[in-house]
Order: structure tokens, then C-alpha cells, then sequence
């Protein structure tokens, strides 16, 4: 089922008058049977976002279309959406099968066919031998596969989750990430997930929406974003290690660093604000020396930090590369790899 | 650890309940047979003639057999004490039963087992008492692998066995004693003196708690003790503390139920427990939702509003609700004979308490609003989610309600008595227990007071509560610990 | 024996399911048939309840309760201000003779039975009142906290003692008022036979012919403080389980001598507790009704005394039977005096809180 957001936009007004844009002008169409992200900082609209789509939240202009429909006025229940909360929202005094069963209590199924979907939900999520359990009696892992079982029980058109794994401990979140891909693909359903944690979005889905102060930044393949970022904001948010951001002025052409031509760069003469990521550096004879302000060594990569323009800048080699404590190391870096951003508007300007 | 064992024990067990459940059956009913063969004083005058009662000695037959008055009543007294000892036994053994796992079993149930067996020989339940001795055997099988032979085989080696591992500890005893380090002496000394404080002060706490206990306890063994006394008896200036169980006279029972009418003001009273809490609880939950979940304007000023009723006293309300319901009003009391509806009086009033909508309604507030959302998203609606999600978590608090509503309706005294005055002989039969236990006159002859009848009403009134109570023990007292700290 | 019985189950499991699946189906035709109602709806954009679907839906929700609350909770209210202000209303006609703002409120002030006692009266109500009040509400709460302290420190037979505590609870309060009354008989009560253990020769009357004020005031107050034990035992003793275990730890570790854990710890965390409690028994106390029938009848005093043990409701009470013209107008009266008196104690004991009281 496709899902299209059209000029999407909701402002919050409080009890003393002020406004709050939440979500501003939201224009995007996403493709049937794809896994995408709602990423961004808190605060940056994308929950609400996701409420947008489920009903919950009426809009304050823009529409919503589920396919062909417009589902902008339509009631939650009738939108045919499954919503997985935060914290699971499981009915604690009903058993994991009755739970699940709620749902389609309300829709026109038949007794038996019903039984027979539950079933077939609970295995797919994987906890067909706890049916009979409450879930207090459950970890937080198994909480939430119930959670998504009883949200797809209805054969939704879109299934949404709400910061699935911000409840869970480190190494479950590796573990229920990849299973939400999992069954994700096994039914093939148009997904939606709000996160926070760039790292987990990038990891399972199959597009990314980057979202700050309610204003989409971009909307590609995580990879795609990763590499070409449309702004310096997208720049920042993706990555571990942190892109490093200096200032710096190209003159006649040339980009300057620490006085010193670096490279050549096809935009006009200005002050600019250059992106480099910390793993595209490499210690090489040819490249451009810096002066070593400190090195930390972690396993196999290592650390080196030292200053463009006056701003601390990490670069991330090989430990192999980098053995002594040499004062002075050569390095370079892809041009490709370097992104100049507009001072203003953090577009970036060399990269399409 | 034979599971096979495990399994055969509780299907004993099982078993043994059909049988200690016809044992409770049979007592009860030979007690109710029993209890109407009882002879009352003859009506003279229109009036039974209780001055009678206690000269009274008759002799009874049932069954072929005859007994005398005496011996009726240690029949009856036995009955009862049957009664009283297996109920609660089958149900602890219930629940034991179900919830006991194979790792729970160990020789005391065993032990535990045969003890049930003397008592349900005591009780004249030998079926259940063959079984349950059967079944001790089972279960010291499963736990020690013995069977009956080797069991008392294995008797003598075992008590061997403590004997030797006392004599150790003692022989260790001694020779820590043995070491003269003077830091070790006196940290031993220290910690007896430690221990001995601590004892001394668990010693203090029991016995204050004892002391407590018989001070609650004691106006209750009096008034069962007082209500089976004959009339000599109760008004003795020199009381008994204990009769024996010839000498227990359930006829006072019998007396309070049926000329004194208790039996009916029990029902009436039953009547406008059973409505008046259903009424609440339905007017309860629909207001407590209206005020925790749906959205609407002015319902916080609305709520402020009823909550400053709540400080207002009940008596203020009294006065005004009598004119209502009387001549003036709705016409329920103070009407002619025939027309009056006091049950309706009596109830509607008090279909309603702010003070349990606002319990509910903080109950209904701590449940997370993220199940509402959930369940819209699946199409529920807000009666649906109210009755099917709301109501099943808050249902301790509900019972609670529950309990509180039944046990004020048990304690009613002036709005029933304000209802029924006005309707002179007619209202009279409306009574409800604290008006009857009250207004009713216990004397011979407009003197003397026949306390033992009074108290004996007063026993009658308190024992379904107690019943009640003890069925529900855990759930009451932690529901009403819980409605206090609501705040 | 399964043989016998596997049968029966299914049988048995075929007729529940058969009926699961009726109830079932009957659940998913009222559903088809409210969907088809609302789509009517939302196709022609009818929306019956306007801007405030709340109204509808909130009002539905609240009328059994208001409808009652209306005309027997707030209409009594209004009425009662209505009644105070009537001279002579007569019920039976529903004839006044004419108004007096303060009138009835001085008939009440001025009666000897009520605020200052008289010669013959011995005593008043407000005094009676008062008395009860003042004495049993610390009492007992000081007896409740003791228990329940004593009750958290024990682990065996704790459940024991704690159902005993609770007894007095359940039971009906006349009733047990007349085996106290008969515990204290003149004549062979059980009490009287207990002092005769300590060397007392006279048997004293309590609440029968030719007992003393005092006497009777103390069987009053010590039935009292019984009943109303076992309520306060059990809120305490919740809170106090309540309180984090860490702090006792941290106490213990400092060595704190056991009076001032109690004193410096656990009061004060369960003081909000001991608060409510305490506003609560004051209420409570002042209202005393019921305890003084069970003890002494209707007449609120003992056979031939010329002293009564009425308290305030008790006054209250006695103009509602009454047939005097009036008297109607002065319980109303009384009654909002009380209301005066418990709303002053309950602002004092609010205003003495902010400092003692630690949330």
C-alpha cells in the first residue's frame, strides 16, 4: 500500500497562545511493502508524525492518502493501520493470545478464522509457545513481538511502531532489530518506524526520512544519505564517529586549510563550512601534514586528533598505519569524501 | 523424584476432597434437621412464652434414636465444631493442591498429611481418613524412596542419626569456647548481649501484641459464649467462662430467627446490600470513566464542585431526603398502608458516593493512556474498552467498593429508622438489622432482660460478615490498606 | 476412568464452544452494524453532536450518577439553607409561618441540651462531643501506630495477629455495642468480675441505673477507640510497609538507637498518612452516632441518669422524628453548625500540617 504525506503540517497551540510547528510541510510518498525510518533529534516532529498517519492527531493542513484513498479525515480505526507503541501498551490482565485477539474482535472475522490468524501471527513473531502467558510474565523482547503481532493480526495496509527499540537493553536491540526486517519481509507490509538512533535506522531500513524541527532534510537509501548528505544537519545526525566540521575559505578556487591549500573546489570564493569524515582520512606520504595533538589507540582503529582552522578534528585509521607517536603524520583524503556546506543554509554545494 | 508419585498423590488428594465435601455436606444437613426439630415455648397470648424457654426439657426423635435436650445439643455443638474445622481445611487444601509444584513436596507434608488423617478420624470421616493415610505413604515414597516396611524400618537409624549430629554440634560448641583470644571473647560477648537485647525486646513486641489481641478478641468470645447460655445463666452476677457443649442452647437461635423475627430483618437487610451495591458500583464505574477518560469541558470545575460536597455531613442531607421521599416528595414512605415502597427509599439515596467515584477515578487514571490509544487504533469502542480493559485492571479497587458499600449497608441504623418509624406495624416489617437489634425488646415482662436471646440476635447479625470476611481475608484487608493510602 | 470421562469432556467442550461461537457472532453483527451506521454518517458529514462530542458522550456516562447526586445530594443542600431560614415549618402541611434568618440558628445555640449545660441537663452535646473528639482520636491513633510498628517487626504469625486486628472491622456496630453494654452490666459484667480480681469489692454500674458521667463517658470512649482501631492498624500498616527498606539500612549503619528511627524516619515519611488519618477520625469522631444507640438506646443516656451522653448528630436526630412544628428548621440548623465546627478543626489541622507534614 503506498503512503503518500502531502504539504503535511500540524502546529500545537498552548494555553497561553503560542504556536508550535511540529510537523512543517511534509511532502513525501512512500512506496508499498518498503521499511522506512522517521530519524531525528527529539522534539523533531516525527512522532507526531507517525500519530498523523494513524489518526490520532488530526492535521493542521495537508492530507494523507493511503494508495488511492484520502484518509485525512478518516477515523484511526477506520484506516485499516496497526500501531505498536513505545512501551507495547499490552492489556496486562489479558493473556498474550487474548491480546492479540483483540483486535479482530471488532472486525468481521469468523470465531475459528480469527484463532487461526493469532496462531499464525504469534509464530510468525516467534512466541507461539506463550500464548497462555500475561504479559508481566514476559521479557521485554517477547512484550514487544506481542505488540507487533497484535498489530499486523488485522492484515493492516500500514504498520507503524513508535521508538520500538528504545526499551530494550543493547544487546536485544541488535537482535529485535534485525527481527523486525525479518518480518517485515515475510509479509511484505508498508512500514513505518520512528527512531532517534541513527544507527539502527540506517541498519534495517530500506529508505530514511531525517526530520528536524517538523521540516524534512532528506528522504534516500541510508547509504545513499550516509554518503551524500543534502545538508550539514544530515551530515552531523548520520555517523559514529561525528563528521568533523570546520570553517574554512576558498579562494581562486582553492580550498584553504590551516593556510595551506588543501584542494580544489568548484564553488564560488567564500567562507565555507567543510565536512570530513573521520574514517575517509588515510596516512599516506603524498597527503597533507598536520601535527599530532593526540592519539588513542582502540583495538583496530585509532584516533588521531589534531586541528583544522582551529578546530579539532578526528581522523580514524588503521592501527597498523599508525604506530609511534610520530609528532607529525601525512594524510589524505578522497575529494569525493569532502563535503562543503553553504554557511547559511547548510546545503551542500559540491555533492549532487 | 518419581513424577509419576507426585501425580498419584494429588489425584488422592482429589479424590479426598469428593469425600471431605460429603462429610461437610452431612454435617450441615443433620445440623439443619436437627436444628428444626428444636422445640420453642408455646404462644400464649398471642406472645411465645419465654419465660418457659429455660424450664423447658424435651425429648427428641430422629431418626429411631430419642435424645434428650442435653444430649441434642452436644450433638449440634459437635456439628458445628465439624463444620467450622473441615470448611477451612478443604479450602487451604485446595488451593494448596493446585498451586503445590514437585519441588514443594518434603516429609513435613507428609507429617502435615497424617495429622489431616486423625482429624478426619476425629470427625467421623473415616473414608477420607484411609485415603489421606494411603496417600502419607505415597508421599514419603516420593520423598524418600521408601515404602511402608522400610519407612518404620528406617525410624530407629533416623532418630540415631539427629542424636549423633546433636552430640557434634555440641562437641563444636565446646571447642570454639576453648579458644582464649581475648578479642574473639569479647566480640562473643557482645553478640549474646546483642541477641539477649534482641530477644527480650521480640519478647516485649508478642507480648503486647498478645495483650492487643485478647482485648479485640475477648468481647467477641463473650458475645458466642453469652448467646448459647441459657436466661439463668446470662443474667448470673457470678458468669461462667466456659459450658460445656451439653450445654449450648441453640434454641436461642431458633427463638431470635423465627419469633423475633430475625430471619426477616436479615433478608431485608441482605436485599438493600445486594442492590443498593450493585446500584453503586453501575453508577460508580460509568461516572468514575466519564471523569478520568472522556474529554469535556468544565469537567475538572465539575469535579471541584462534588468534591466540596464531600466534606459536607450526611445529616444535613438526611433531613432534606426525608421530606423527599415522604407525602411531599415521591410519596415512597409516609403513605398509607400499602402504598409505601421502602425498599425503594431505602436504596436509592445511596446509589450514589462521591467519595467511591473519586476512589475509582484516580484508580482509572494511573492506567496508562497509551491502551486507550491502542485499543482505538483497533476499532474499540469507549463502552468496549471501559467494560473490557478498564474495569478487568481496576477490579481490586471495585472490589473494594464493593466490600466497603456492603458493610456500611450491614451498618445502617437512622435513615432505615427515620424510613420505617412513619409506617408504624407496616415499617415495622422492613426493619433492618441495627434497627431490629435495637428496638426490639428482649424482656420478660418489661423488666428483666433476656440477654442471652439479645446477644445470641447480635451473634446471628455478626457471623455472615465474618464468613464473608474470612473467605475474602487477603483481598479486604489489603484493599482497605489500599483506600487509605490513596490520600 | 478416562475412558469413562473423555467423552463427557468433549461433549461438554463441544457445547461451550458452540455457544462461544454464538456470543461471537452476535458481537461481529452489532459491530457490521455500527461500521455501517457510522460510514452512513461520515459519507453525509453528519456529525450530531457538533463541536463537542465530548458533551454527549460525558452526559450519557454521568446521569445515573447526577440524576441522583441532584436531587439527593445537591438539592438537600440548597433545601437545608431554605429550611434554616423558616419559621414553623410544618411537614405534614407544608405550611411555614413566616422567615427569621437567625432564629432557629439561636434556638440551637441557646438550648441547654446543645452547647451549655444546665443544671439539670449535666451536660451537652458539644461537650460530649468535644470530649470524645479530644480523647479518643489521639488515643487510638496512638495505639494504631503502636500496633502496626509492633506488627511490621514480627514475621511469624504476623498475618495472624493482623486478621484478629481487623475483626472489629467487620462486624455491625449496634451489635457489638450491646455486648459491650453487657460486658460492662452492673450485675455480673465481665468487667466488673475482672476487677474483683484486683481486690474491687463494689460493683459499679457503667451503663445501667445509677452510673456516673464518668463511667459511662469511658465505656463510650473505650468502644470508640475498639471499632475504630482496626481501620487506622491497617492503613498504617500498609504505609509502613511501604517505606523504603534503604533508609532503615542507612539508619542502622549510623547505629541509630531504635526511638529515633522511629521518631526521625518513620513518622515523618508516613506523615501524610498519619495526616489524612487523623482528619478523618476527627470527622468521623464528631459525627458519633451509632456507638452511643448500641450502648445506651435512643435516649442517648443511661436508665434514670440526669445527665445525657448525646452527642451533636444525636441532637441533630432527635428534631427529625419530630413532629413539632420547627423542628426540621433546627436540625437543618444544627446540622450546619457541625458542618462550621468539623470545617474550622479540619482548616486547623490543614494549617499545622504544612509544617509536620513531609510529601
Amino acid at each position: 500500500m503506498e503512503l503518500r504525506l502531502e504539504n503535511l503540517t500540524k502546529i500545537f497551540t498552548n494555553k497561553n497562545g503560542q504556536e508550535t510547528k511540529a510537523v512543517d510541510k511534509l511532502d513525501i510518498t512512500i512506496e508499498s511493502g518498503t521499511l522506512v525510518a522517521l530519524l531525528g533529534p527529539s522534539g523533531c516532529g516525527k512522532s507526531t508524525t507517525l500519530f498523523m498517519i494513524s489518526g490520532l492527531v488530526k492535521p493542521t493542513s495537508g492530507k494523507i492518502f493511503f494508495g488511492e484513498d484520502d484518509v485525512t479525515k478518516l477515523a484511526p480505526e477506520k484506516r485499516g493501520i496497526g500501531l505498536v507503541f513505545q512501551n507495547y501498551a499490552l492489556y496486562p490482565h489479558m493473556t498474550v493470545f487474548k491480546n492479540i485477539l483483540f483486535p479482530l474482535e471488532n472486525m468481521d472475522v469468523p470465531r475459528d478464522e480469527a484463532f487461526e490468524r493469532v496462531k499464525e501471527m504469534a509464530n510468525l513473531v516467534g512466541i507461539g509457545e506463550l500464548l497462555d502467558r500475561k504479559p508481566s510474565q514476559l521479557s521485554g523482547g517477547q512484550q514487544q513481538r506481542v505488540a507487533i503481532a497484535r498489530a499486523l493480526v488485522k492484515k493492516p495496509r500500514v504498520l507503524l511502531l513508535d521508538e520500538p527499540l528504545s526499551n530494550l537493553d543493547a544487546r536485544l536491540r541488535l537482535q529485535m532489530r534485525e527481527e523486525i526486517k525479518r518480518i517485515q519481509r515475510e509479509t511484505g507490509i508498508t512500514t513505518i518506524f520512528v527512531t532517534h538512533d541513527q544507527e539502527e535506522a540506517m541498519s534495517i531500513s530500506d529508505k530514511m526520512v531525517v526530520l528536524d524541527f517538523g521540516a524534512e532534510q532528506q528522504y534516500t537509501a541510508p547509504q545513499e544519505m550516509y554518503n551524500n548528505p543534502a545538508n550539514l544537519f544530515v551530515a552531523k545526525f548520520l555517523g559514529n564517529p561525528p563528521i568533523n566540521t570546520f570553517e574554512a575559505e576558498v579562494k581562486s578556487g582553492n580550498l584553504l586549510i590551516n593556510d595551506k591549500k588543501f584542494m580544489s573546489a568548484k564553488v564560488p570564493d567564500g567562507e565555507y563550512i567543510i565536512g570530513m569524515r573521520p574514517e575517509n582520512f588515510r596516512v599516506d606520504d603524498q597527503g597533507f601534514e598536520i601535527n599530532v595533538k593526540e592519539v588513542f589507540h582502540v583495538g583496530r582503529d585509532t584516533m588521531i586528533h589534531f586541528d583544522f582552522n582551529e578546530t579539532n578534528v578526528r581522523a580514524l585509521v588503521d592501527s597498523e598505519s599508525m604506530t609511534n607517536k610520530a609528532d607529525k603524520v601525512k594524510l589524505i583524503i578522497k575529494p569525493s569524501k569532502v563535503y562543503i556546506f553553504e554557511k547559511e543554509t547548510g546545503k551542500v554545494l559540491n555533492h549532487e | 523424584m518419581d513424577k509419576n508419585l507426585f501425580e498419584k498423590s494429588k489425584k488422592i488428594e482429589k479424590i479426598t476432597f469428593i469425600f471431605d465435601f460429603l462429610a461437610i455436606v452431612i454435617y450441615l444437613f443433620l445440623f439443619f434437621s436437627l436444628f428444626q426439630l428444636l422445640e420453642l415455648p408455646e404462644i400464649v397470648d398471642g406472645r411465645m412464652a419465654l419465660e418457659t424457654l429455660e424450664f423447658m426439657t424435651p425429648i427428641y426423635e430422629y431418626l429411631g434414636s430419642s435424645f434428650t435436650h442435653t444430649q441434642m445439643n452436644s450433638i449440634l455443638s459437635i456439628l458445628v465444631i465439624f463444620s467450622i474445622v473441615a470448611v477451612p481445611m478443604l479450602v487451604i487444601n485446595i488451593k494448596k493442591n493446585n498451586t503445590k509444584t514437585i519441588y514443594d513436596i518434603d516429609s513435613y507434608v507428609a507429617a502435615g498429611k497424617f495429622v489431616q488423617a486423625l482429624i478426619n478420624l476425629l470427625s467421623f470421616n473415616p473414608i477420607s481418613a484411609a485415603l489421606r493415610i494411603y496417600n502419607t505413604f505415597v508421599v514419603i515414597k516420593f520423598v524418600k524412596g521408601y515404602n511402608v516396611k522400610e519407612f518404620f524400618k528406617s525410624i530407629p537409624s533416623g532418630i540415631k542419626g539427629s542424636i549423633e549430629a546433636y552430640k557434634e554440634k555440641r562437641r563444636i560448641l565446646a571447642e570454639e569456647k576453648q579458644v582464649s583470644d581475648e578479642y574473639s571473647q569479647s566480640l562473643k560477648k557482645s553478640i549474646r548481649t546483642q541477641t539477649l537485647f534482641h530477644t527480650l525486646r521480640l519478647l516485649g513486641t508478642y507480648l503486647f501484641l498478645v495483650v492487643m489481641a485478647l482485648i479485640i478478641v475477648i468481647p467477641f468470645y463473650w458475645m458466642v459464649l453469652t448467646s448459647l447460655k441459657n436466661f439463668t445463666g446470662a443474667t448470673s452476677a457470678d458468669p461462667e467462662f466456659f459450658i460445656g457443649i451439653s450445654r449450648w442452647n441453640w434454641v436461642n437461635y431458633k427463638v431470635v430467627l423465627t419469633e423475633m423475627n430475625f430471619g426477616l430483618y436479615i433478608k431485608n437487610t441482605v436485599i438493600i446490600a445486594l442492590f443498593s451495591t450493585a446500584g453503586t458500583i453501575l453508577t460508580t464505574i460509568l461516572a468514575a470513566y466519564a471523569f478520568a477518560r472522556i474529554e469535556f469541558k468544565g469537567r475538572e470545575v465539575l469535579f471541584s464542585i462534588l468534591i466540596m460536597t464531600m466534606m459536607i455531613p450526611g445529616e444535613l442531607y438526611i433531613i432534606t431526603n426525608f421530606l423527599t421521599v415522604s407525602r411531599n416528595g415521591f410519596g415512597w414512605v409516609g403513605m398509607p398502608e400499602g402504598q409505601n415502597q421502602y425498599f425503594v427509599a431505602m436504596i436509592i439515596p445511596f446509589v450514589t458516593s462521591i467519595s467511591y467515584i473519586f476512589f475509582l477515578r484516580q484508580n482509572f487514571k494511573q492506567i496508562p493512556e497509551s491502551l486507550y490509544k491502542a485499543a482505538r487504533v483497533d476499532g474499540c469502542s469507549d463502552f468496549k474498552y471501559l467494560m473490557r480493559v478498564m474495569v478487568p485492571i481496576a477490579s481490586p479497587t471495585i472490589f473494594t467498593i464493593t466490600i466497603l458499600n456492603i458493610f456500611s449497608s450491614w451498618n445502617a441504623y437512622i435513615w432505615p429508622r427515620i424510613i420505617t418509624g412513619v409506617g408504624g406495624e407496616e415499617g415495622k416489617s422492613y426493619w433492618l438489622i441495627s434497627n431490629a437489634l435495637r428496638d426490639t425488646s428482649f424482656t420478660l415482662d418489661n423488666t428483666r432482660v433476656m440477654y442471652n436471646l439479645q446477644i445470641a440476635a447480635s451473634t446471628l447479625v455478626t457471623v455472615p460478615l465474618l464468613i464473608v470476611f474470612f473467605a475474602f481475608r487477603k483481598y479486604i484487608m489489603n484493599g482497605i490498606g489500599r483506600s487509605g493510602t490513596k490520600g | 476412568m478416562n475412558k469413562v470421562l473423555n467423552p463427557i469432556k468433549a461433549f461438554f467442550a463441544l457445547i461451550f464452544k458452540a455457544i462461544k461461537t454464538f456470543l461471537w457472532n452476535i458481537r461481529r453483527g452489532l459491530n457490521k452494524v455500527k461500521r455501517k451506521i457510522t460510514d452512513f454518517l461520515d459519507k453525509h458529514n453528519i456529525n450530531p453532536a457538533g463541536k463537542f462530542p465530548g458533551w454527549i458522550k460525558a452526559l450519557l456516562y454521568l446521569s445515573p450518577a447526577l440524576i441522583v447526586l441532584a436531587i439527593f445530594t445537591f438539592w438537600p443542600i440548597i433545601n437545608s439553607f431554605a429550611l434554616v431560614v423558616y419559621e414553623n415549618y410544618n411537614s405534614t402541611d407544608n405550611t411555614i409561618t413566616g422567615y427569621t434568618i437567625f432564629g432557629n440558628f439561636i434556638k440551637v445555640l441557646t438550648d441547654a441540651s446543645f452547647i451549655v449545660p444546665s443544671q439539670n441537663t449535666g451536660s451537652s452535646a458539644i461537650i460530649n462531643t468535644l470530649i470524645i473528639v479530644f480523647i479518643s482520636v489521639p488515643i487510638s491513633i496512638f495505639i494504631a501506630l503502636a500496633i502496626a510498628v509492633a506488627l511490621n517487626s514480627i514475621k511469624p504469625l504476623k498475618g495472624f495477629f493482623q486478621t484478629i486486628y481487623f475483626l472489629p472491622y467487620v462486624t455491625n456496630t449496634i451489635a457489638i455495642g450491646l455486648v459491650f453494654a453487657y460486658m460492662f452490666k452492673t450485675d455480673g459484667g465481665l468487667v466488673n468480675q475482672f476487677l474483683k480480681i484486683f481486690g474491687v469489692t463494689k460493683d459499679y454500674s457503667w451503663v445501667q441505673v445509677g452510673a456516673t458521667y464518668n463511667r459511662a463517658m469511658f465505656v463510650l470512649i473505650f468502644y470508640s477507640i475498639w471499632a475504630s482501631l482496626a481501620f487506622k492498624i491497617m492503613v498504617f500498616l500498609t504505609s509502613i510497609q511501604g517505606i523504603d527498606k534503604q533508609y532503615y539500612q542507612a539508619a542502622a549503619i549510623d547505629a541509630t538507637p531504635r526511638r529515633r528511627i522511629f521518631t526521625k524516619i518513620t513518622v515523618p515519611l508516613i506523615s501524610p498518612m498519619i495526616f489524612y488519618i487523623t482528619v478523618t477520625s476527627v470527622i468521623g469522631a464528631f459525627k458519633i452516632y451509632n456507638a452511643i444507640v448500641a450502648l445506651f438506646g435512643v435516649s442517648g443516656k443511661p436508665a434514670g441518669a440526669d445527665f445525657t451522653l448525646e452527642s451533636i448528630v444525636m441532637y441533630i436526630y432527635k428534631f427529625i422524628d419530630g413532629s413539632n412544628a420547627g423542628s426540621l428548621s433546627v436540625a437543618a440548623a444544627a446540622s450546619l453548625v457541625l458542618f462550621a465546627i468539623i470545617l474550622l478543626l479540619t482548616l486547623v489541622q490543614m494549617q499545622v500540617s504544612k509544617k509536620r507534614v513531609h510529601y
